[in-house]
């Protein structure tokens, strides 16, 4: 009986739904205690799913008891235990953070906790269906929770931002809706496990259409080039603990469910014709340049970051014509890692730097060195992880990244992949080098939190030491690979 | 030239996805025998209900709580100043208003009961509630919300709270929402009624948390 109330699978969506309530009764700016405990719990819970899911195979769990089709199955294979663990990992270090951040009453944080639970159990839930309707209803969750976090405090330039944002998530949601109720009209179900024989069996002109209308709209959602104009006003504008949150794991979620489709029931689609892989590569190549560039020229620090993200979340597209392979696979999850440990740690990083000087440009952090060390020393952790140094996760992505290209003899890959190395490492340099330059002592920084400056530091370390427990990350993903 | 194109691309659109529809065979998965056959362990008469609370009422759960998360995101972004009553409108629509707003109540209650065996349920209740609730701001008898206090936290929540305990305690038995067939029909009808009466409160707090209108404005 009690071992019901300890399966990870539906525990993994309730708990973050019950603190995200909890806060919202506790009242305006409270609820950080019950989150960062509960959140503990979660991870725990991630840990013993890893443990299941590599000693049995994938988990699943038909709620309400009917199965698929009639009713909706969650699943969690290899993938989806990966992205879980991500989510929690990168979670309970900003949660710790984000409680050291908003000052107690601050209008802008009155309803920081309730958004933030939602949105957990909205990409938890995320991860775990196996039902085309229901990643629907947790898309919405996420996307809806994300404008809230960066409509926070309701300052003009954030509510621009958070409404081109909400058009961005609306249409994208909207045609992968659209993609959803023609693939039920064609089919008569939602399951993917259910959908994924018959879709083999016979694709009518009617379902590549609803394929192309999904992956269209969770590429907006990636903030993909030419689709990234909604993310640098948004990532860069929100408050720093937000801006990591959707850096690091909001975004990643779509680009999971493009991997599920594509590997699952849109395979016979993808597998059309030979070329058709290379479109996604295509654009992610250009955002590595695109993004890469803007980042190099940003003159505000959270700007450049944000650019950075759309540089980084092009090599997530990278691997699609290396799917043939695991390799491709685990490179591309090694790198959604590096980057989602990195990015957190970088804006975490980026939030102490603007609280302490009380500002936000590139140029005015000159001689921040001297007196946040532990926190540069994090923002230069995780630029060593977004240039891809060893021993970092970064290294270990691209490391991957290149040796599944090579085999492949696709080394166009390999080349774009060291060459967005080398961008990464020009603007992180340019931080670093303007926080190195040595000023008079007079000039003085605002006192922050210990904590704010230990959870960027977290965040970063576990980005580089990733690099050398890879091994189990990999290993995780060979359950449930069909290819 | 960038509007025409916009609509030429959105017309051929049309025609591809108009022409694909017309040569649609039929689905070789047909679940409509399947929830007729379930009907009886379900708990309620009607199949829509059946598939909204029971067969796929997690969808049911999470699309609460993205109501909740809109009215969230709302409260996020409004400001703390007070809001007033608006101006009172002439006193016909007044009465008008306090005539209806009983009826509404009645019919509310009804789709609550009806939804069990008929077309209905908690989220059309819960529209009629919250159509009266900006009816009486309309006319100036109710005041626009300010940051709601923790009475109205609780009222906003309460069905979702519901709903989450029911799901969270049928696990002990079994799986996520798995209601025993004895019960179902118990437990369903708690949740809708809890959900209709937070669901009335939550649109129109979508409504009328956004109301700043003040007294003498025109």
């Amino acid at each position: 009986m009690t071992e019901a109330l300890l399966d990870p699978l539906p525990g993994l969506i309730l708990l973050p739904l019950a603190w995200g309530i909890a806060a919202f009764l506790l009242g305006p700016g409270r609820g950080a205690a019950p989150a960062i405990v509960t959140l503990s719990l979660q991870f725990l819970f991630c840990l013993q799913l890893t443990h299941q899911v590599l000693a049995d195979g994938p988990a699943t769990h038909p709620v309400g008891g009917w199965g698929a089709p009639l009713g909706i199955d969650l699943m969690a294979d290899g993938l989806a235990t990966a992205m879980l663990l991500l989510t929690q990992a990168v979670a309970l270090p900003l949660a710790v953070y984000a409680r050291a951040y908003f000052r107690p009453g601050a209008p802008e944080a009155r309803h920081f906790w309730p958004l933030f639970g939602l949105l957990l159990a909205g990409l938890n839930g995320l991860f775990l269906s196996a039902d085309l309707f229901n990643v629907y209803v947790t898309l919405e969750l996420v996307g809806l929770a994300a404008v809230g976090l960066v409509a926070m405090g309701g300052g003009a330039g954030q509510i621009a931002a958070a409404l081109r944002y909400l058009f961005a998530t609306l249409l994208g949601s909207g045609a992968y809706l659209l993609g959803v109720a023609l693939i039920y009209g064609s089919y008569g179900s939602v399951s993917i496990t259910t959908l994924e024989p018959l879709v083999a069996a016979h694709a009518p002109t009617l379902v590549g259409l609803a394929g192309g209308l999904m992956l269209l709209g969770l590429m907006l959602k990636t903030a993909l080039f030419p689709f990234h104009f909604w993310l640098p006003p948004a990532h860069g504008g929100a408050a720093a603990p937000v801006s990591a949150l959707l850096s690091a794991l909001v975004v990643k979620a779509s680009f999971y469910l493009i991997l599920r489709l594509w590997l699952g029931p849109l395979a016979p689609l993808s597998a059309l014709h030979p070329l058709l892989p290379w479109l996604p590569a295509l654009l992610g190549t250009a955002a590595i340049f695109w993004g890469s560039w803007k980042a190099i020229r940003a003159l505000r620090l959270k700007m450049m970051i944000a650019y950075s993200t759309v540089a980084q979340l092009g090599y997530l597209f990278l691997i699609f014509p290396l799917l043939g392979a695991l390799g491709g696979l685990q490179a591309g999850i090694m790198q959604a890692f590096a980057h989602g440990l990195a990015k957190a740690a970088m804006f975490a990083a980026a939030g102490v730097l603007i609280k302490a000087t009380g500002q936000d440009t590139i140029a005015g952090l000159a001689g921040a060195a001297q007196k946040l060390p532990l926190t540069l020393f994090a923002f230069g952790l995780a630029g060593v992880t977004l240039m891809g140094l060893p021993p970092s996760a970064g290294f270990l992505a691209k490391w991957q990244l290149i040796e599944a290209a090579l085999g492949q003899d696709c080394w166009l890959i390999a080349l774009v992949a060291l060459a967005g190395g080398l961008l990464a490492a020009v603007y992180v340099f340019r931080v670093l080098r303007q926080a190195f330059l040595l000023t008079a002592p007079e000039s003085s920084l605002q006192p922050v939190p210990r904590s704010l400056e230990w959870a960027a530091f977290a965040l970063a370390s576990a980005s580089v030491l990733l690099g050398l427990r890879g091994v189990e990350l990999m290993q995780l993903l060979h359950v449930g690979w069909a290819g | 030239m960038k509007k025409i194109a916009i609509q030429l691309a959105a017309l051929v659109f049309a025609l591809v996805l108009g022409s694909a529809m017309l040569d649609l065979d039929p689905a070789p998965v047909d679940l409509r025998p399947a929830v007729a056959a379930h009907l009886e362990a379900s708990g309620v008469a009607h199949p829509v209900t059946a598939v909204l609370l029971n067969y796929r009422g997690y969808d049911t759960l999470l699309e609460v709580a993205v109501l909740l998360l809109a009215l969230f995101a709302i409260l996020a972004v409004i400001p703390d100043s007070q809001t007033g009553r608006p101006t009172p409108a002439a006193p016909v629509l007044q009465t008008l208003a306090r005539l209806a707003v009983p009826l509404m109540l009645v019919t509310a209650t009804f789709l609550l009961w009806a939804g069990a065996f008929r077309p209905g349920g908690a989220f059309q209740a819960g529209s009629v509630l919250a159509a009266a609730l900006v009816l009486l701001h309309l006319t100036g008898l109710l005041a626009g919300w300010p940051q709601p206090g923790a009475r109205l936290r609780w009222g906003l929540a309460a069905g979702f709270l519901v709903f989450l305990a029911v799901a969270a305690a049928l696990l002990l038995q079994g799986h996520l929402l798995q209601y025993p067939p004895a019960w179902a029909g118990l437990l369903i009808l708690c949740i809708e009624f809890a959900l209709t009466l937070s669901l009335g409160l939550l649109l129109a707090g979508l409504f009328l948390f956004l109301s700043r209108d003040t007294e003498g404005a025109p």
